[in-house]
C-alpha cells in the first residue's frame, strides 16, 4: 500500500467518524456542535497520555478516549443542550453555545499540555503518535486498524439503530419527536445517549486523526471545517451521509492532493484545505441537500441503501 | 431570531440584572481605574482594540443582528481589507520609484530591503501620507465589499446552517492561501507596510489611536442611522419574517446582497486599519478564533442587533482581556505552580461569557429596542376613529 493512500484511508476513516458524530447530532438535537473540535483533541491526548504514561499500544486505549468523548457530551447536554432545547432556542443559539463550551474545552487543553511540559518534561505540543506505533504486514498498525476500527464501530452502530428497541426508539425520536414522545418514548433518554455516542466518536475521530497528522492542541480545531464540510456534503440529514460524506473528504483531501501535487508540483500540498471545500461548495451549489440528496435511487436504482436511506428518493 | 426565544424564556437571573448596564459601568469604572494607573500607553492599547474590534463587531451586528445571516466568516471580510493594504499599496509606490514591485515584491529578502526606502518617502511629505492613508482605506473597503458580495452568491441560495458552515469554511481557506502563496502577503513571513503615521515621530502611537478611534465612532454613528432608515427596517422584516417581507414587496435577495457588502465593506475597513496601526501583515494573525468568534461574544454579550450594545459589549471584554493580560501573574499566579500560563484564561473567559449569556442574559446588556412603526396613541385613535381616521 503506497504510505500516502494508507495515510490517506487513516484520515478518511477519522473524518467519517467525526462527520458522523456531528450529523447524529444535528439530525437528533438540531445542533451544530462546534465542540466537536475540542472533544477530538481531547480525544487526542487521551490517547497520547496513555502511550506516554502508562506504556504500551496506543490502540488499548482508543476505548477510554470513547469514554472521556462521550462524558463530555453529557456535559454539554445537561449543562447547555437540554435548557436551550426546552426553551425552544433556534439553531444559531444552540450552535453558538457549543462554540463557547469548545473555547472552555480549548483553555483546558492548553492548560494541560502546559502541565505536561512543566510537571512532565513532556513535549505534547507537537506529537507524532506514529513513534508509537508498530508494523503490521509491513506496514504501519495504524492504517490496518483504524479503517478497521472505524468499520466495526459504525457497523455496531448500524445494529444499534437498526436491531436493538432503544436504536429503534432513537430513529423514531429522530425522525418525529411528538410522535415518538406520544408512544411513550423519553426523548431525553434518546438525546442524551445521542450526545454519548456523537461525543464518543468526536474523541475516537480526533484520537485516529492524530496517527494521519502531527497532533498538537489544535487539531481539532484546525479540521473542524472539513469534520463540517463532511456532514454537509452527506446532506445533514442522513447518518451514513455523514459518514460517507467525511470519508469522501478525507479522502479527497490526501488522495486527491497527491495526485495534483505529482501533476502540478508539490506547491499544491499547501492547499490542501481548498479542495474538500471547493468540493464542498459545489455540492451545495449543485445539490443544495448533500449526497443523501442526490436522487440516487433514480441513478442507480438499488443504489438507494447506501448514501440515502431515508430521504434520498424524495428530493 | 432573538424575539422568539425571549417570548418562550423567563430568565431568572434577568430579574436580579434589571440595572445591567449600571453595574456594567460599575465594574467598567472600577477595572479602568487599575488600568489607567498603568500609564497612557495602557490606555492608548486598550482604546486601539477596542475601535478595531468595535469596527469589526458592528459590521458583524449588522449582517447577523439585522439581517439574521449567520456570518461565522467574518474573518474572511477582515482578511481581505488586511491582505488588500498589505499587498497593493506598497506595491504601487515600489512600481512608481523604480523598485521591485512584482511576485518579487514580497519576497522577504527583496521586501526587508525596499520597505524603509519607502516608509522613507511618507516620513517626509505630509501630502503623500495622507493621500496612502486615504487610500489604504478605500482599498481595504472595496475589497471587503468586494469579497462580501462573492460570498453573497451563494448566501441567496443556501440555508440558515450551511451559510454559516460554508462562510467559515471559505475564511479558513483564505487564511491558508495567505500562509502558503507568497507573492501575496509574503506567506509565513511577514510584509511591512509603509507607515503614513510616521510623519508624527514620537507622537504616531497617539495619532493613530485617534485616527482609528474617529473611524470606529464614524462607523457607529453611519450604523445607527442606517438601522434606523427605512433599509434599517427592511432590513429587519426580513430578519424576523421573511415570507411576509418578500409579501410587503421586499426584494429579499437583493436587501441581503446589500447587506453583506455593507458589513464586510466595514469590517474590510477594520482590517485595513489594524494593518497600518501594527505596520505589518501576517497570515496566520487573522484567525477564525479572534476574528470572528471572538467578535460573536462581544455581540453577544453587548446585545444582538443593538449597535449601542455592541459597542458596551466590546468595550467590557476589551477591558477583561487586557486584565487578564496584565494581572496575570498577580491575580492568577497560583496556575504557575503547575507551569501553567495564565493566558489560557482568555479563553476560558470568553467561553464563559458565550455560555453565560446564552443561558442567562440572552438580550445582552442591552436588549435591541422594539419600535413600534406609529406611536401607541397614534394607533389606538386609528382603531376607535375607525377608517375615518386619516391614513397615513
Amino acid at each position: 500500500m503506497a504510505p500516502w493512500l494508507a495515510t490517506g484511508l487513516i484520515y478518511a476513516s477519522a473524518l467519517a467518524l467525526t462527520a458522523g458524530g456531528i450529523t447524529l447530532l444535528y439530525m437528533s438535537t438540531r445542533t451544530f456542535n462546534f465542540a466537536h473540535a475540542s472533544m477530538a483533541t481531547l480525544g487526542f491526548y487521551v490517547v497520547y497520555s496513555g502511550a506516554v504514561l502508562g506504556g504500551g499500544v496506543p490502540y488499548k486505549y482508543f476505548p477510554l478516549a470513547f469514554l472521556v468523548g462521550g462524558v463530555l457530551g453529557v456535559i454539554c447536554y445537561y449543562g447547555l443542550n437540554r435548557p436551550l432545547l426546552r426553551r425552544g432556542a433556534v439553531e444559531i443559539t444552540l450552535m453558538m453555545s457549543t462554540l463557547g463550551y469548545d473555547l472552555i474545552l480549548l483553555s483546558v487543553i492548553q492548560m494541560y499540555c502546559d502541565y505536561l511540559t512543566f510537571s512532565r518534561k513532556l513535549f505534547p505540543r507537537r506529537v507524532s503518535m506514529n513513534v508509537f506505533d508498530f508494523e503490521l504486514f509491513g506496514v504501519n498498525a495504524a492504517s490496518v486498524i483504524l479503517p478497521l476500527v472505524a468499520i466495526v464501530f459504525l457497523t455496531g452502530l448500524h445494529l444499534f439503530l437498526v436491531k436493538t428497541k432503544f436504536g429503534v426508539a432513537m430513529r423514531a425520536t429522530i425522525e418525529n419527536p411528538v410522535l415518538a414522545g406520544a408512544s411513550g418514548i423519553n426523548s431525553d433518554r434518546v438525546y442524551m445517549s445521542a450526545w454519548i455516542i456523537g461525543g464518543g466518536m468526536a474523541a475516537l475521530g480526533g484520537a485516529a486523526m492524530s496517527m494521519a497528522v502531527t497532533g498538537t492542541p489544535v487539531l481539532g480545531m484546525n479540521s473542524i471545517p472539513f469534520m463540517f464540510a463532511g456532514a454537509i456534503l452527506g446532506g445533514l440529514h442522513s447518518l451514513y451521509g455523514g459518514i460517507l460524506g467525511g470519508f469522501v473528504v478525507g479522502l479527497t483531501e490526501y488522495a486527491g492532493v497527491f495526485y495534483l501535487s505529482q501533476k502540478f508540483g508539490p506547491w499544491v500540498l499547501g492547499y490542501r484545505m481548498g479542495v474538500p471545500l471547493l468540493l464542498m461548495a459545489a455540492t451545495l451549489l449543485i445539490f443544495p441537500r448533500g449526497l443523501a440528496g442526490i436522487p440516487w435511487a433514480v441513478l442507480f436504482g438499488n443504489l438507494a441503501g447506501i448514501a440515502g436511506k431515508k430521504r434520498g428518493a424524495k428530493a | 431570531m432573538i424575539t422568539e426565544q425571549s417570548r418562550n424564556s423567563k430568565n431568572i437571573l434577568g430579574l436580579f440584572l434589571k440595572g445591567e448596564v449600571i453595574t456594567t459601568v460599575a465594574i467598567l469604572v472600577v477595572l479602568t481605574y487599575f488600568l489607567v494607573s498603568r500609564g497612557l500607553p495602557m490606555v492608548l492599547t486598550i482604546i486601539i482594540d477596542f475601535a478595531v474590534f468595535a469596527i469589526v463587531t458592528m459590521s458583524l451586528n449588522l449582517e447577523t443582528g439585522f439581517t439574521g445571516i449567520p456570518q461565522f466568516g467574518r474573518v474572511l471580510a477582515v482578511i481581505a481589507g488586511a491582505f488588500a493594504v498589505g499587498a497593493i499599496p506598497g506595491r504601487i509606490m515600489a512600481a512608481s520609484m523604480g523598485l521591485p514591485w512584482g511576485l518579487k515584491y514580497a519576497k522577504d529578502s527583496i521586501h526587508y530591503q525596499i520597505s524603509p526606502e519607502l516608509t522613507q518617502v511618507l516620513a517626509n511629505s505630509w501630502v503623500f501620507s495622507l493621500l496612502f492613508l486615504i487610500f489604504c482605506v478605500t482599498i481595504a473597503a472595496a475589497s471587503g465589499a468586494g469579497i462580501g458580495w462573492l460570498t453573497s452568491r451563494p448566501a441567496i441560495r443556501l440555508k440558515e446552517a450551511y451559510l454559516g458552515i460554508s462562510l467559515l469554511a471559505f475564511g479558513d481557506f483564505f487564511m491558508w492561501v495567505g500562509h502558503n502563496w507568497e507573492p501575496l502577503v509574503g506567506g509565513s513571513t511577514a510584509v511591512y507596510v509603509p507607515d503614513p503615521f510616521r510623519i508624527f515621530g514620537g507622537g504616531r502611537f497617539q495619532a493613530v489611536v485617534i485616527v482609528i478611534f474617529l473611524v470606529a465612532m464614524l462607523v457607529y454613528a453611519y450604523l445607527n442611522r442606517l438601522t434606523s432608515s427605512p433599509f434599517g427596517r427592511s432590513l429587519k422584516m426580513i430578519r424576523d419574517n421573511e415570507v411576509s417581507a418578500a409579501a410587503a414587496g421586499k426584494d429579499i435577495t437583493r436587501i441581503r446582497t446589500q447587506s453583506l457588502v455593507i458589513g464586510s465593506m466595514l469590517a474590510g475597513v477594520a482590517g485595513g486599519l489594524y494593518v497600518i496601526y501594527t505596520g505589518t501583515v501576517t497570515a496566520m494573525g487573522y484567525s477564525r478564533l479572534v476574528w470572528t468568534f471572538w467578535p460573536w461574544a462581544f455581540m453577544m454579550l453587548g446585545g444582538i442587533g443593538s449597535t449601542t450594545g455592541v459597542l458596551l459589549g466590546v468595550m467590557v471584554l476589551t477591558i477583561m482581556r487586557t486584565m487578564i493580560t496584565v494581572y496575570r501573574f498577580q491575580l492568577f499566579g497560583f496556575l504557575m505552580a503547575w507551569g501553567i500560563n495564565p493566558l489560557w484564561l482568555e479563553y476560558t473567559l470568553m467561553g464563559a461569557v458565550i455560555i453565560g449569556v446564552i443561558l442567562f442574559l440572552p438580550h445582552g446588556l442591552v436588549p435591541e429596542k422594539v419600535q413600534p412603526m406609529l406611536p401607541a396613541g397614534r394607533v389606538k385613535k386609528l382603531f376607535s376613529g375607525g377608517m375615518a381616521a386619516k391614513p397615513r
